[in-house]
């Protein structure tokens, strides 16, 4: 498995399961045409950012170091900082939700997974657990199975492509979390280190744009899925998706009674690899820009920055879903999603920047088509984002 | 003492005094200890203009040109020539002494001999809070809590920009000749923070020794890719220098096909103990054994013993236990240097050996080895086949790793992205 496909995956973490769902559960399938556009925007962007790894062997943090220095790179840090802490809320949401399925209170939940992962980080293999979650995660190939069984009105769904935008005050931050949720920012970080670590060059560039664009095909077909069982199962019925029990109806065509289960193992090993994997990249990132050292390490002494985020997010992501009440964990993946999607728009224009850049990218800089494309992206998230931003602050949202 | 941050962008007046260009860039051409500032690259608004540094009058706050700047002579850069602002702010540069990877925050010039010389790269936090304008109110906070802001500045004789053939690709380090005065584990934790290109351009320029030594302590992923990216002779050459049981564990991650190529291209000698060892799975004995060490025949005397030392030069490491076979290669028993020194020359060794020995069979699991050697204390444990037949040694470097708990080798974050 390449990079591509592993990043492919690991989007449709905690926070991606329960916005396609919440998403179909609330608009049915009116929402699609988002999704479509937001999976080809990641394969766009997921194929750039491929792309500057192999031809600069320099991670996305590095070459915003470099050309803009220090000031843009502090915007663009603390963009990346504040979505993945939001990340790491969503990953102790799901984890608090999970196990709140089998009657584990959130403040027994939160602060041991804390620990554990922590731990874990600092202790123990990384890729040990990796594939151990990895293989957890599978339980969510239960969607397209579901979709067999459903037999959705294929019809209903084509229509569901039609742009088209519910009257409700919240369909904006759904739009807003679909959309941040497919093309995470940390995703983009993590696929070009990934490249650069491999060592994959231009030579051998062809086998990794290809895994790069089937990674977000994958990813996005899955998103799909999801929000089809969802709009299909729950939509009708009006279930809202606002726990981890309703949002585990999505699956009873399929598992019946044991649909609990399945929903709730896929979450909680989603949850964990995330909260396992989204400290160690946001320190890497960061640490890489400003030149501090990084590197798991005992010594809090070696590398105190790197340890210190590290530590910090685990810390204060999971303080602050202990704060939130029980039945609001799965609307604050919801939220913390949109989030992700309000600072992607930050995150794409330094992408773009840097990809067009012939001093940067040479000959295999953004030609016509792909910087349009690109920028379209761009323009239509950052439009996104402002139209939540006027809309909150109209008092509309 | 001025930094660069804070003289670019400073207004150029002409003559008149009205404001004609921006300070964008200055340049030199990397040669000497602290090379002088030649140029100045000014921002106007037809673009970018480079002109003689000398051209310039320094005056409080900004710079001046005597004559109107389109009479000044547009000084074309040099191919060798560094924008410092370009090429050098904001890159990484191997700081040899912490053996570390950092980031040039700033650059520090000085005034000396009527010239302003680059004689510094700043990379502590102090150059980063220069660059967004806090350098001061920092300065100011941590004065009240009585600390002082640390500064951190590597002399620039000490630095030394490196091409990899890309000008926006220019990345600092030290010269590679001083780097292989480091340690090989320093020189290891250096190379696995650079990127792929940095990382063959440096094996490719070590020495086959350093190179060797420094491979060995890389970790064993990284080793695989490294090995894959050099020439063939050249990780041949590697190959052959570092201890065959270190080569064998490397080679053994190697796809098959690239594997024996690289074993074909090995010297005959060492080619052969590497195959051998690979012929032995990873976990057993055999996997981890070395086949460095040294046997002397039974039959000699210790002064043909010592000779023969003297004849073979063996590793330190290697020298603590010499083992004695009979002439079809049987393991008789061990002589510690202590008692081949100390024994009357024309003893046989047959006589003063130890003929109670510890040894492993080599399938014995690996894990079993480790637990031996950490009970007896042993600095090396005999590996033979059924027939007794003496085919290496582990030695407790090889296993030291298993005594430790897990975990306890510093492991890179860069693994996880893998």
């Amino acid at each position: 498995m390449g990079p591509g496909i592993i990043t492919g995956f690991a989007g449709n973490d905690a926070g991606g399961v329960t916005t396609y769902t919440a998403a179909g559960a609330r608009f049915g399938f009116a929402l699609l045409w988002l999704l479509l556009i937001a999976s080809l925007s990641l394969v766009i962007v997921q194929e750039m950012c491929a792309r500057m790894g192999a031809v600069t062997g320099k991670g996305l943090s590095d070459l915003i170091r470099e050309r803009f220095g220090v000031r843009w790179t502090i915007v663009a840090m603390l963009a990346l900082f504040i979505a993945n802490a939001s990340n790491v809320v969503a990953e102790y949401a799901g984890i608090a939700a999970s196990l709140g399925l089998v009657g584990v209170p959130p403040w027994a939940s939160v602060p041991v997974a804390g620990i554990v992962v922590w731990a874990l980080i600092v202790f123990a293999s990384y890729r040990v657990v990796e594939r151990a979650l990895f293989a957890l995660i599978l339980a969510f190939i239960a969607y397209p199975v579901s979709i067999a069984i459903l037999q959705p009105d294929w019809s209903e769904v084509g229509r569901g492509f039609l742009p088209t935008m519910a009257n409700d005050p919240a369909v904006l931050v759904m739009a807003l979390a679909l959309v941040g949720t497919t093309v995470t920012p940390y995703l983009l970080f993590y696929l070009q280190a990934s490249v650069v670590d491999k060592g994959i060059d231009r030579e051998s560039f062809a086998s990794a744009r290809l895994d790069a664009i089937l990674g977000a095909t994958l990813a996005g077909l899955f998103a799909f899925f999801i929000l089809v069982v969802s709009g299909t199962v729950l939509f009708p019925a009006g279930v809202p998706a606002q726990t981890a029990a309703q949002a585990a109806q999505a699956l009873r065509p399929l598992a019946g009674e044991a649909a609990g289960l399945l929903f709730g193992v896929g979450l909680l090993a989603a949850s964990l690899l995330g909260l396992t994997v989204m400290p160690l990249s946001t320190s890497y990132a960061i640490c890489e820009a400003f030149g501090w050292e990084s590197g798991i390490s005992h010594d809090f002494r070696d590398a105190p920055v790197f340890m210190g985020l590290v530590t910090f997010l685990l810390a204060a992501g999971g303080a602050i879903v202990l704060l939130v009440p029980k039945e609001q964990l799965l609307p604050l993946i919801v939220v913390s999603q949109a989030v992700n999607g309000l600072l992607l728009p930050i995150v794409l224009v330094f992408i773009m920047r840097l990809a067009s850049d012939p001093s940067v990218m040479g000959s295999d800089a953004n030609g016509r088509v792909r910087g349009t494309l690109g920028w379209g992206i761009a323009g239509l998230t950052g439009s996104l984002s402002i139209a939540y931003l006027v809309a909150s602050a109209l008092g509309i949202g | 003492m001025p930094y660069l941050s804070e003289i670019q962008n400073r207004k150029i007046l002409g003559p008149g005094g009205d404001e004609v260009a921006k300070l964008a860039d200055v340049a030199v051409v990397p040669t000497g200890q602290f090379p002088p500032v030649q140029w100045a690259v000014l921002a106007t608004r037809a673009g970018e203009h480079a002109i003689r540094w000398s051209d310039l009058v320094s005056e409080t706050g900004h710079y001046r040109v005597l004559v109107p700047l389109d009479q000044v002579l547009e000084a074309g850069l040099p191919d060798d020539a560094l924008r410092l602002g370009r090429d050098l702010m904001d890159k990484q540069i191997v700081d040899t002494h912490g053996a570390k990877v950092v980031r040039v925050n700033d650059l520090q010039l000085e005034e000396a001999g009527g010239q302003l010389r680059l004689v510094g790269a700043d990379v502590g936090l102090r150059g980063l809070l220069r660059r967004v304008g806090a350098e001061r109110l920092a300065e100011g906070i941590a004065g009240v809590v009585g600390r002082k802001l640390p500064r951190g500045i590597i002399p620039w004789h000490l630095v030394q920009p490196i091409d990899t053939g890309n000008a926006a690709n220019v990345r600092l380090t030290v010269p590679h000749a001083k780097l292989a005065l480091l340690h090989p584990a320093d020189i290891a934790d250096i190379v696995e923070d650079m990127s792929a290109d940095e990382r063959r351009a440096v094996f490719e320029q070590l020495d086959v020794e350093t190179a060797a030594e420094t491979l060995a302590e890389i970790e064993p992923e990284m080793q695989v890719e490294i090995v894959g990216d050099l020439d063939e002779e050249r990780a041949a050459d590697i190959l052959e220098e570092m201890a065959p049981d270190e080569a064998a564990d490397l080679l053994q991650d190697l796809p098959e096909e690239q594997r024996e190529e690289l074993v074909e291209l090995m010297e005959k000698e060492e080619g052969e103990d590497v195959e051998e060892l690979l012929s032995h799975s990873e976990n057993s004995a055999g996997g981890i054994m070395t086949t460095d060490f040294v046997a002397l025949p039974r039959e000699l005397t210790a002064a043909a013993g010592i000779n023969r030392l003297r004849e073979l030069k063996p590793d330190p490491e290697l020298a603590y236990y010499l083992y004695v076979i009979d002439a079809e290669g049987r393991l008789d028993g061990v002589v510690s240097l202590r008692d081949l020194v100390v024994a009357s020359p024309d003893e046989l060794l047959a006589q003063i050996m130890d003929p109670h020995i510890l040894k492993v069979e080599v399938d014995t699991p690996k894990e079993d080895v480790a637990s031996l050697i950490a009970k007896y204390d042993l600095l090396a444990v005999p590996v033979v086949d059924a027939g007794q037949k003496l085919l290496g040694i582990v030695t407790v470097d090889d296993v030291v790793e298993l005594m430790l708990p897990r975990g306890w080798k510093k492991r890179s974050l860069r693994s996880i992205a893998r």
